[in-house]
């Protein structure tokens, strides 16, 4: 009976969470990580519910107060929604566990309890972003996860977390007043919300109001490129992913961008129609500017000396292979597209949280102070190790998989060129890690770096299970890959 | 070519949309070339408003009504259901626009300065 | 599938990876344990390989699927008489190396790091050998190229470090080209399986740039011109066990990589009739003389000897290109016989730097009247390397020569004959210095210098035994495998 509610409860658990915690926080001070963390376990299971649902019937639809479309709004789970969902239930968790310590020296004790507050405010918004079929909808939940990312940020009150935080908020609520209009654009000459039933009503007016639909592809594109990083409307990612506390980065970097790229994916698979966006030059400009983000957000990476922004850059050019998947279009590509999110949510938050483990030992963020730094941590520094390589795309590692189908894709789509951006990325990406690794491990400790501080274990743990993912998801992707792969079906199945 | 009164009557009868794309332009314009933070958070708000009277607009029947069913009145109303989901995106506008306020406050604690310029040129001396 | 032989290669493969951690796991007890059970891993590895040569010399082909990645791309296993050779020599030479490093590493840091990633590298090594994909061996190609970045670094000195970047950089771009080539194989022929058949029948533009991507890949690893760059820095900074693993046999993963794209991606018909052997054997011809000629200019022993391995590498690479029985002979043979050679002369130059703490030739004069035996071997490498019957040196370039000319292409002979007078020149002096030189400021030196100790000079007899043996003996076993071989790619390899 509670299972057939689990999509809405996927987003209503960590919101009610939320907002319990800081009454918790005022009275049972000691409460409040064990409940935050059991909100995010019972969402863990909710979404594993979902997948075996979703695995027997192929897709779930939850009418809210069992009002059906188009008055009410619909949650529509299929395959790419359980993916999505998955992923952030694993890393959140993850980053959640590994938060509880890295906060004590992070924050003041006194904001510590809202921290988890923004923080299942955002999951629970993702959760919706990934599920919803209604774009209003959609859009609330944007807003939500753009001020409670934003709050993830600036709750650190130093003035570089602020900067980073109105910057970002900044553009942010520029990329939603784009949305908006696009969404007002499209109910204006369609009448619907619903996504599917805005998708029919499109057949009809892609031939009516043919600019209507172009502004608002325009529109959109630019609204959520914002969001989601796509070069050039990338310059408040380093800022904000730098400055934030580590596991904030973990979750910004490896979680949020990407589901802004779902939902493009979502808008440009299966409501615009095929047919006009062939008329377009969507495809292509995403093409190339994925293909730019995936080559200058590297080359930026390289000549960064503080340890996160350098992670952030890279995140950057990694987002830019996920649209390179989606411009590509194929269903290689598509898959290797999606699959990535995945694979680099993982690989970046076991990044990231291994640069805070480091960061709280030594104090130091700047990566030349970091020699010798695999010597004396060993777990962290051979996790740290695991992500870069992963980054590089060494066979067996998570990043591998999704380059592979990324780089079949391209030649799918008859254009081997973008195997080579491929290619010659990883190469770059091997340029900016491999020093940090030959620095971490074959130079003598020095400062700081000598005499780290003991990591709490749960710290240790969330970077090893991370690090542990990875392989496992290297050695076999084929469950992943099944999913995406039938997920990518049914998006080119409404393309054709 | 048109012929100018027709291009007018055109003009008159979708007005609204088209002083909603001025307005959207002004905010945009002015978020992105003001420097001073207060500014933005002004132009960021003609930009919403802009986007709400675009979407209020696309509900909007000339000469309708607020839908208040009487029985036994046969009128046109507008469509509601724009205006009800406008309502949410004020609320969400409101929601920005005082968290970026309570930013600019802790900046100007910081710095002692709302402008993106100064607080720029301050960052860059303290850092040489 | 349930022979106890079909997991063998699984068993060969991990057995040395599984040692790696059980060696790092001892070593905080026990020194002699951990050098104990280092030999004993590549001992054991050695006998297994062995092990397979009734079923191999049969004529059979031992495959196995290990597990499943992804539709149509899998760990497998497949061994037959090219991987075995390859196979067999290199656990071989991988043996007599970690004898020797018992007593050279006494004398360096880093032991416990040292012993784990040497046979870490044994295990990638063989890895490549018995992949029964390309996939797989790309994973083993990676694996064993990363790890032995340690091997090259051991030294940790900024000369070592800047080389073992250069190295490092190489080696991605390399594992980036062939990811590219596996890529398009797999998108032109369904599979990238070694079990045939030919996976690229038709020259399209994409298959040349397959073609290419692999050149670039395995060339890089094999120090082909213009990717040999890495090579002779790298080569001489790391320890000279590791050195003489480096050249003697983890060059020969980069030939071995090329000779399976030649016989088993395009096949050496259509290779021949597109006419883009031509474009490897010019290659090859430009690294033989380069190779050849810049040793002839370095002062330093361990870089000269790094030099010629590119110009031995070069006739290897040549050999390919003559698609005939009697040139695969040779070039088989030729690796057989090169890492017999090389791993001599870096064996013996790392007793003679170690015993002297010389290493530019011009130091050395006259210390071949004071480690006889060590020098004897280096010399008896050398003349082999000049291809000098009745070394083994000498049968190898013989049969190349008479498979260029039976392919009618005399002038890869003249190459040939232009290479071995270099390798003559470069290696005559050093010979005549060290025998009949005057040993200089013999009065105020360190105490007399002694012969390397037996265990290292075993080792090195050994190897320099083996180049002697494999050219006259008529039970020639590398010969006869190398036959084999020839005739198995010639028949399709498959």
């Amino acid at each position: 009976m509670i299972v057939k509610h689990a999509p809405a409860l996927l987003v209503a658990i960590p919101l009610v969470a939320a907002y319990l915690l800081p009454l918790f926080a005022r009275r049972l001070k000691h409460l409040v990580v064990p409940a935050a963390l059991f909100a995010l376990l019972l969402c863990s299971a909710g979404s594993l519910s979902l997948l075996f649902q979703v695995m027997h019937t192929g897709l779930i639809i939850y009418h809210f107060g069992n009002w059906p479309p188009p008055v009410g709004i619909e949650f529509v789970v299929d395959r790419l929604a359980v993916f999505t969902v998955l992923t952030l239930s694993l890393v959140g968790f993850v980053v959640l566990v590994y938060s509880i310590d890295d906060l004590r020296h992070e924050l003041r004790e006194d904001v510590r309890g809202w921290y988890y507050t923004l923080f299942l405010t955002l999951l629970a918004s993702l959760y919706g972003m990934a599920m919803t079929n209604d774009i209003f909808n959609l859009f609330v939940f944007i807003e939500i996860s753009a001020i409670a990312s934003c709050g993830l940020i600036s709750i650190k009150e130093d003035r570089a977390c602020i900067e980073a935080a109105f910057k970002y908020l900044l553009l942010s609520a520029l990329g939603s007043g784009c949305i908006l209009l696009a969404i007002a654009l499209l109910y204006m000459v369609t009448g619907h919300l619903n996504m599917t039933y805005l998708a029919q009503a499109m057949l009809q007016a892609a031939e009516l109001y043919p600019y209507n639909l172009l502004a608002s592809l325009a529109l959109l594109v630019v609204g959520l490129g914002i969001k989601a990083a796509l070069f050039p409307l990338h310059v408040w990612l380093p800022d904000a992913h730098a400055a934030a506390p580590s596991p904030s980065s973990a979750v910004l970097s490896g979680l949020v961008i990407k589901i802004y790229a779902v939902a493009m994916i979502r808008l440009l698979f299966q409501v615009y129609p095929a047919a006009f966006l062939a008329r377009t030059p969507v495809a292509e400009i995403i093409l190339w500017l994925s293909t730019l983000a995936i080559l200058l957000g590297s080359i930026f990476a390289m000549v960064q000396e503080d340890l996160k922004r350098m992670l952030a850059y890279s995140s950057v050019a990694q987002i830019g292979y996920v649209f390179l998947g989606v411009a590509l279009g194929s269903e290689n590509a598509l898959t290797g597209g999606i699959l990535h999110i995945f694979n680099h949510a993982v690989m970046k938050a076991l990044l990231f949280l291994a640069a805070g483990a480091f960061i709280y030992a030594t104090g130091t963020r700047k990566i030349r102070d970091l020699s010798g730094i695999g010597q004396t941590m060993p777990a962290a520094g051979v996790a740290f190790a695991i992500g870069a390589l992963s980054m590089v795309g060494i066979p067996l590692t998570n990043g591998f998989v999704s380059k592979w189908y990324l780089a079949l894709g391209a030649l799918d789509a008859g254009r081997p060129f973008f195997t080579a951006i491929v290619l010659v990325s990883s190469l770059l990406n091997g340029i900016y890690f491999l020093p940090i690794l030959i620095n971490a491990f074959f130079r003598k400790p020095s400062g700081n770096a000598a005499a780290p501080r003991a990591l709490p274990t749960p710290m240790t743990a969330a970077i090893v299970v991370l690090a542990a993912a990875v392989i496992v998801f290297g050695f076999f992707p084929g469950r992943m890959a099944g999913i995406v792969v039938l997920a990518v079906h049914r998006l080119l199945g409404v393309w054709q | 070519m048109v012929p100018l009164t027709e291009m007018l009557y055109r003009l008159h009868q979708n007005s609204f949309y088209f002083f909603a794309i001025i307005l959207f332009i002004i905010g945009f314009h002015t978020m992105l070339t003001h420097s001073n933070l207060i500014k933005k958070i002004i132009g960021m708000n003609i930009m919403d408003t802009a986007v709400f009277l675009f979407f209020v607009a696309t509900g909007y029947v000339r000469g309708g009504r607020a839908p208040v069913l009487v029985p036994g009145e046969e009128r046109a109303f507008i469509n509601p259901l724009p205006s009800a989901l406008i309502l949410t995106g004020i609320v969400v506008a409101v929601s920005v626009t005082a968290y970026a306020l309570s930013l600019i406050i802790k900046l100007y604690q910081h710095y002692g300065t709302v402008d993106a310029e100064e607080i720029m040129r301050i960052r860059r001396g303290e850092e040489q | 599938m349930d022979r106890v032989t079909d997991f063998l290669p699984v068993w060969i493969v991990a057995f040395p990876l599984v040692m790696t951690f059980v060696i790092l796991a001892v070593q905080q007890y026990s020194e002699k344990l951990r050098n104990v059970l280092s030999v004993a891993a590549a001992a054991v590895s050695f006998l297994s390989v062995a092990a397979l040569y009734p079923f191999i010399a049969g004529g059979e082909i031992i495959q196995l699927q290990l597990f499943s990645l992804l539709p149509n791309l899998s760990v497998s296993f497949r061994v037959d008489i090219l991987s075995f050779s390859l196979a067999l020599l290199a656990s071989f030479v991988w043996l007599l190396v970690t004898v020797y490093s018992l007593e050279y590493m006494r004398h360096e840091h880093g032991c416990n790091r040292y012993y784990p990633v040497l046979i870490a590298t044994l295990a990638g090594c063989i890895g490549i050998f018995l992949a029964g994909d390309f996939f797989t061996l790309f994973i083993f190609f990676e694996l064993m190229s990363l790890i032995s970045y340690v091997l090259v670094v051991h030294e940790e000195t900024m000369e070592a470090l800047r080389a073992g970047y250069k190295y490092l950089i190489m080696t991605i771009i390399g594992g980036l080209a062939l990811f590219f080539g596996i890529v398009i194989t797999f998108e032109l022929g369904g599979s990238v399986s070694l079990n045939g058949p030919l996976l690229i029948r038709e020259p399209s533009p994409l298959a040349l740039l397959a073609f290419i991507a692999y050149l670039i890949g395995f060339g890089m690893k094999a120090g082909m011109f213009p990717l040999h760059v890495w090579l002779p820095d790298a080569h001489p900074v790391a320890p000279s066990p590791a050195s003489a693993l480096l050249s003697g046999v983890m060059l020969k993963t980069g030939a071995y990589g090329l000779l399976r794209v030649v016989f088993h991606v395009f096949g050496g018909k259509m290779l021949l009739e597109a006419g883009w052997t031509t474009l490897l054997a010019a290659l090859a011809i430009i690294t033989i003389l380069l190779g050849s000629a810049v040793a002839l200019t370095q002062e330093d022993l361990k870089r000269r000897l790094a030099y010629s391995s590119i110009g031995q590498m070069g006739y290897i690479l040549l050999g390919m290109t003559v698609i005939n029985e009697k040139a695969l002979l040779g070039d088989v043979f030729h690796i057989f016989s090169h890492a017999f050679m090389k791993s001599t002369l870096f064996l013996a130059a790392g007793a003679i730097i170690l015993k002297t703490g010389k290493r530019k030739i011009k130091a050395l004069s006259g210390v071949g009247r004071q480690m006889p035996f060590t020098l004897f071997a280096f010399s008896l490498a050398a003349i082999s390397m000049m291809g000098i019957p009745p070394l083994s040196g000498f049968l190898s370039k013989w049969a190349l020569s008479l498979g260029a000319l039976d392919a009618g292409k005399p002038y890869y002979v003249v190459v040939l004959l232009i290479s071995s007078l270099l390798n003559g020149l470069y290696y005559l002096p050093i010979i005549i210095s060290v025998f009949f030189g005057r040993a200089e400021e013999e009065g105020h030196g360190p105490a007399r210098i002694n012969e390397a100790p037996p265990k290292m000079l075993v080792p090195v007899a050994l190897l320099a035994l083996t180049t002697f043996l494999f050219g006259i003996l008529p039970w020639n076993v590398p010969f006869d495998l190398s036959q084999m071989t020839a005739k198995f790619l010639i028949r399709g390899g498959f």
